[in-house]
Parts: C-alpha cells; structure tokens; sequence
C-alpha cells in the first residue's frame, strides 16, 4: 500500500518535471526513481537496525557502533575502485546494477544469518560495499547524459528523489513495526520488495551512456595513471582543495541540532524531526537551487551554502532567541544541503573529461566525505575540552577562511561554467 | 521491445507488492494470536528463601520465551517455576523487583513488582532496556536504557539514560546524567558526551557504584544517591556489580586487543584480576556468592570463580539475567 502511494507521489513528481519543462534526460528521472526505492528500501532498515540487533540479537548498540565504525573507512576504498572500474570499462550500469544488487541481496541475508554477530557483520560490510559501488557509476551516468549547462538542474531532480526516498524509508519501517510489532522478517521482506522495484527500474529502463556522448574528446585510454593524473588539472584541483577545506570547517548536523537543543532549549524527543525537517527543505530546494546555479554559477551557489552554514553557527554563539528561531535554522541548514551536495557534483562534472567522470567524482566525494569524518571528531573534542561556544568560535574561524579560499579558487571555474 | 520491458516492470512491480503486502498481513494476524496467549496466565508464585530469579529462555516454550522464573539456588537443574512477568531484564532484592518490559513496538517500561510477583507499578523509560538493579534493602531501583536515535550512520555512538527509582512512590529519584555533579580528582567535570551505565547500589542503597563513559574512556563512579554527588575512582570500567561483602566489583574491561573479559577489582588495593572466562561478553555480572559470579553467555548462564582461577561452567540452561535472593 506504500508502493502505490509513493508511486502515485512519483507520478506527480514525474510531471511536475515535465511540466516545468526541466528537460533533464529520462536517465536522471529514471535513476532518482531507482535511488528513491533503493533508498526507502535501506533507510528502512537502517532506521530499525539497531533495535533489530540489540533486541533480537542481544548486541549491545556498541558492539554495533564497533561494526558500522570499521566498515565505514573500506566503503571508501571501495567507492574508488568502482569509480575506476566504471571509467575503464565504460559499463556503468553494470556496475552500478551489481552495487544495487549486492544490497538487495543483504536484506534476505539479514534472515539467513540468525544471531551471529560475525556474521551479521559480514552482512552489513557487503551492504555497504553495495552503496560504495554504486555511488561513483551512478553520478557519472547522470553528469554524462546532461549537457554541460544542465548539470546543476540534474544532480538536483535526483538528488530531490534520493532525499524522498530517504525521507519515506523511516517512516514504512517505524510504520511496519506499529503493526507488526515483533515482526523483523516483514520489514526485511518489504525492504527487499522496494530495493528489487529500484534494482527493476535500473535495469529495464535505464541506458548505459554510450561513449561517444561528448565527441570532442578523442578515445583515451583510462589508466590508473590517467585518474591520478586528473589531480594536475587546475580546476579539478581547485574544486578537490575547496571541497575538501570546507567539509574540514563543517560541523556535523548531529553536532548542530545539539547545540541548537542547548541554545534554544527544546525537548530532546524533537530531534528526530529535526533530521526530517531538514531532509524536507532539501528535497523541496533541490531542484529550484539546481536551476538557479545553472543560471548563475554554480561555484557561486556553491560558496553561498557554506555561508548559510556559517549564520547558522552564529546562531549558535548569539544568546537564546526563543524555540521558534528553530524552524529558520532548519530551513537554513536544508538549504544549505541543497545548495553544495549536488552542486558539488555537478561542478565538477563539468570539469571532467568523460572518459574519467566516476572516477573524479568518486575520489571528491570520498575527499570530502573523509573531511567532514575528521571535522565530527575534531570539533566532537573541541567541544569536550573548550566548551561549545569557543568550538563553534574555532569552526566558524576556519569557514570564513575556507570561504574566502573557496571563493578565489572556484571563481574561474564557475564563470566558465555559467557562460557555457 | 520497450513495451515487453514495460510489462516486465509491472510483472515485477506486482509480484512484489503482493508478496509484501501478503507477508506483512501475515505476519500482523500471526503475531495478534500470540500476544493474547502470552497475557492469560498471571498466576502468583511462591518464592523460596534460597532461590535465582532469571528470565526463561527456553524456545521450546515460544509463549513464556522471555517469562522470569525461580528456581532453587543449590539446586539450579531442579524445576522451574514461571512467573506471569514477561520481561527483557529482570532484577530482584529484599522482596523488591524490577522487570524491565516491551510494551509496543519501541516502547519499553520498568515494572515494579513486589515478593508475590505481582506488579505494584509502572515508570516509562526513554529506550531500549540494559541494565536493572534493586538495592540491597529494597528501597531504590535502577534502570540503563540505551536511548533511542542512534542511527546506522553515526559509527561508535551511543547514548545511554541511568535513572535511579523509589520503588515504594514509583517515583524517577534522579537521572545521572542531568541531576548529578561528577568529580574527578577533586574537579568537577561535564560534557554533553558523558553517558552512565550499570549501577550496582551498596548495603545502605544510598551509595552506589556505576560506569561513566566520555570521550572513548571509561570511568568507575562511586556515587551517592541524596548528595547528588558522584566521584571518579578507577577507569578503563563498566558495568560494575558489586560482591555481597562489599569488598569488591566485578565488571568488564576492554583490554589491549580491545576487547572486553571479565575483571574483578578489589576496593582496598585496586588490584584488577582476569577471571577465568575469556569471552568477550557484554553483560552487568549478578554474584552468586562472595566466591563465585553468573554471567550470560549467549542464552545461558555462566559461572566461574571471582578469584581468576578455575574454569568456566554452564549454571543454568536456557536463562539470562540472573538475580540471586539471598537468603
């Protein structure tokens, strides 16, 4: 009964696009749709995980953060290699299909398993392997079927559906759980039912972007030495240093929402919907700040979310303005996701060559997803040994000078990309 | 041949809404039946003098998987007796228990119950049940949950909720993290990270021990209940429990490897000895005696000396949670 209504809210998402004469390639829709599934179908067990573990499992939630926390840095590794892989092959699909895949197969695994932790594990390493494999392939396929100028738009129409999707997961799992109150099988079981639909629409539907898509690049041939190569051109340099020092400056939106719960002094019941509201404001500005960076620069946009970012520390050190300044922080913070994630991505989409676009796009987004892992832990002591207000005062520090070095860097950049 | 990719799409589609919808109604009307067997029987029981209390495991029995039962202390392969409590922690002392339950899907409470296992009261708690204890005189109870929100995405992090109960009013007494002041070395200190676990209370129920964890490390608190005071004493300890003679805590370590084992500390000396059991294994230790402590290995009962010799040996089948009622 989710299945049907979501499909209807994709329905109406689907002409809304259309009608707005957006004019991204059916491949965009097509792979927001498979995200949007994917993403109901592993938010929801994500969301119940934990108390599946320690409930029927006997782990403790500690045991678990020792699973999760040791698979996070091979997701990395993993995201790289495909990248590559999906480059030198020119099978992107495939690859990314195998990633998709890998993950649906984890969700029946989770039954099979039973309680052994070593093995439970293994389950939530190949899980993971499945989201590092297909993120790279999957980005490269969206940046190689839009032109150049529609980048921006591109990356936030799938962004918008990956962010709904992960929006709905949640709340089928906590959903199933109110009624099938001792029943993990069934949310394992729909979990697999919503990540095969996205697996069936990648397959199906979904085209391998043909070679020749941009055929003013002569054949290359794609080496090892070719992708690190990538790091000597001056606008993808640009774009990994910026990124990279930015994500360094960023404080965690877990961070975020509990210094705001200290500052503002709301219940701490609320937090959930702190994450959903910010998601919401996402998934609504995606596409609207996509067009708008296409139109005037998407380096611009880009710089302006990271100081969006920074009115939202100062609120942290201004004195308490009462619980309802809440709504206009989240809005903020939602605003400021939609201005830099997919941005990001289609920035430097348009500096890539074709032949290296998974593998560029995957080492920026594991340089600053590795920047914004050392960020949490950073300011997570920070805040122990100098307190909040002089942890906030250090982050706050450093965005201004990473903007400032943002802006310089990424100006040449984002003019070029707002006159092509 | 897009139109047969199309129906291939709709074949697919329908297939597994049938087979989700079709689950998840089975799965609904299924678990209904069940949850009316397991409320028809709350009969009360009579407790010997020199019993363990624990919940029963046993799969056979699917209906009272999770009920606490009795059995006699010297006799622990002897029969069991069931209690009409269906818990997923259970502690007793002094005619006084504390049976932390599942009531809905992420609902949990502690109960209350008195010698005749009937409930007397009922205290919402904030997230999934860890640890439970009684005072030794009945007066205070405790509960650790872990909270909830911690999510697939935050690795290593945790959040835990200590409280400690009046068990005569039903009343929250205090909660560790928000009411009390720690010191360490004679400093008061505080982070929002810190987190409390584990209380084991002292023969005067006023003073008690616990684990605050901060920044990666781990501390032993002793504290006390009505100064709202609590001070670090040891580290690298959690989930203390301590012996009957007051002498000594039991508890877990995370050694070099980084894994847990079994450590009894000694309170005059400070002296740490491993015990004889080597798996790492994540549970508050209840002792049996002065000499000798439980513990739950995977859905058994445990036992080995508190002196770091002898071996490990299987207590009670089919049981965690073990409360001794001393006699």
């Amino acid at each position: 009964m989710y299945q049907v209504e979501s499909t209807a809210a994709v329905a109406r998402v689907h002409r809304a696009l259309l009608t707005r004469r957006l004019n991204v390639s059916r491949v965009v829709v097509l792979l927001g749709l498979t995200s949007l599934f994917t993403d109901i179908s592993s938010e929801m067990v994500a969301t119940i995980l934990p108390v599946y573990l320690v409930y029927t499992l006997g782990l403790s939630p500690f045991q678990f953060g020792i699973i999760d926390g040791i698979y996070q840095g091979s997701s990395a590794l993993v995201r790289i290699a495909s990248g590559f892989l999906s480059d030198r092959t020119r099978r992107y699909k495939t690859v990314a299909g195998v990633g998709y895949g890998l993950s649906a197969v984890c969700k029946p695994l989770f039954l099979i398993v039973g309680s052994a932790w070593g093995a439970v594990g293994a389950v939530v390493l190949l899980d993971r392997t499945g989201k590092g494999i297909r993120t790279s392939p999957r980005d490269a396929m969206i940046s190689l079927s839009t032109p150049h100028e529609k980048l921006g738009t591109a990356f936030g129409v799938h962004r918008a559906l990956d962010t709904t999707g992960a929006m709905l997961g949640p709340l089928i799992g906590f959903g199933l759980l109110l009624l099938t109150p001792d029943s993990f099988d069934s949310i394992f079981v729909v979990s697999l039912c919503f990540a095969l639909i996205g697996l069936g629409i990648l397959a199906l539907f979904v085209k391998n972007p043909p070679a020749e898509t941009r055929a003013e690049e002569p054949k290359p041939r794609v080496t090892l030495r070719a992708a690190a190569g990538l790091l000597k051109g001056s606008r993808y340099r640009a774009l990994v240093i910026a990124g990279t020092i930015l994500s360094l400056a960023t404080i965690s939106d877990g961070f975020l929402y509990l210094g705001l719960q200290r500052n503002l002094d709301f219940d701490t019941s609320f937090f959930p919907l702190l994450f959903v509201g910010t998601s919401f404001v996402y998934m609504i500005l995606a596409v609207p700040i996509g067009r708008l960076a296409d139109r005037i620069g998407r380096g611009r946009v880009f710089v302006s979310g990271y100081a969006l970012l920074l009115l939202v520390y100062l609120s942290l050190l201004l004195p308490s303005g009462g619980a309802g300044l809440l709504v206009v922080y989240i809005a903020i913070l939602g605003t400021f996701y939609a201005a830099t994630d997919g941005v990001l991505m289609a920035l430097t989409g348009a500096v890539l060559p074709a032949s290296l676009q998974a593998s560029g796009l995957s080492f920026v987004v594991t340089a600053t997803s590795v920047g914004r892992l050392v960020a949490s832990i950073v300011f997570g002591a920070l805040w122990t040994w100098a307190g909040l207000q002089n942890a906030v005062l250090v982050f706050g520090a450093c965005l201004v000078l990473a903007l400032a070095f943002a802006a310089i860097a990424l100006r040449r950049t984002s003019g070029e990309a707002a006159r092509a | 041949m897009r139109s047969r990719r199309g129906l291939g799409f709709v074949l697919l589609t329908t297939i597994c809404v049938v087979v989700a919808v079709g689950f998840v109604l089975w799965s609904a009307l299924g678990s209904r039946g069940a949850s009316e067997a397991v409320a028809e029987t709350v009969q009360p029981v009579s407790l010997p003098r020199d019993a363990v209390i624990f919940r029963s495991l046993d799969r056979a029995d699917a209906k009272a998987y999770g009920r606490v039962a009795i059995v006699s202390r010297t006799d622990p392969s002897g029969p069991r007796e069931l209690s009409g409590l269906t818990c997923e922690r259970v502690y007793y002392a002094a005619g006084q228990g504390i049976c932390l339950a599942k009531t809905g899907a992420v609902k949990y409470v502690a109960v209350l119950f008195g010698s005749d296992f009937r409930p007397t009261h009922e205290v919402a708690l904030s997230g999934f049940p860890s640890r439970a204890r009684i005072s030794p005189d009945g007066r205070y109870a405790s509960a650790t949950v872990f909270a909830a929100g911690h999510s697939y995405a935050s690795p290593g992090q945790f959040s835990t909720t200590t409280t400690i109960m009046d068990t005569a009013s039903g009343t929250v007494v205090a909660d560790l993290e928000k009411d009390f002041t720690v010191t360490k070395d004679g400093k008061a200190i505080d982070s929002p990270d810190f987190n409390f676990w584990g209380v084991t209370f002292a023969a005067d129920s006023n003073r008690f021990y616990a684990t605050l964890g901060t920044a990666g490390a781990t501390y032993l608190i002793e504290g006390d209940v009505q100064a709202r005071t609590a001070q670090v004493v040891h580290e690298n300890v959690e989930c203390p429990s301590l012996s009957p003679d007051g002498t000594r805590i039991a508890y877990k370590l995370v050694g070099d490897s980084g894994v847990w084992r079994f450590h009894v500390l000694d309170l005059a000396t400070m002296t740490e000895t491993p015990l004889a059991e080597t798996k790492p294994i994540d549970d508050q230790i209840e002792w049996l005696d002065d000499d000798s402590v439980l513990y739950r290995v995977d859905e058994e009962i445990w036992t080995v000396p508190a002196d770091g010799t002898g071996s490990p040996e299987r207590y009670l089948a089919a049981a965690d949670s073990p409360a001794v009622v001393r006699p």
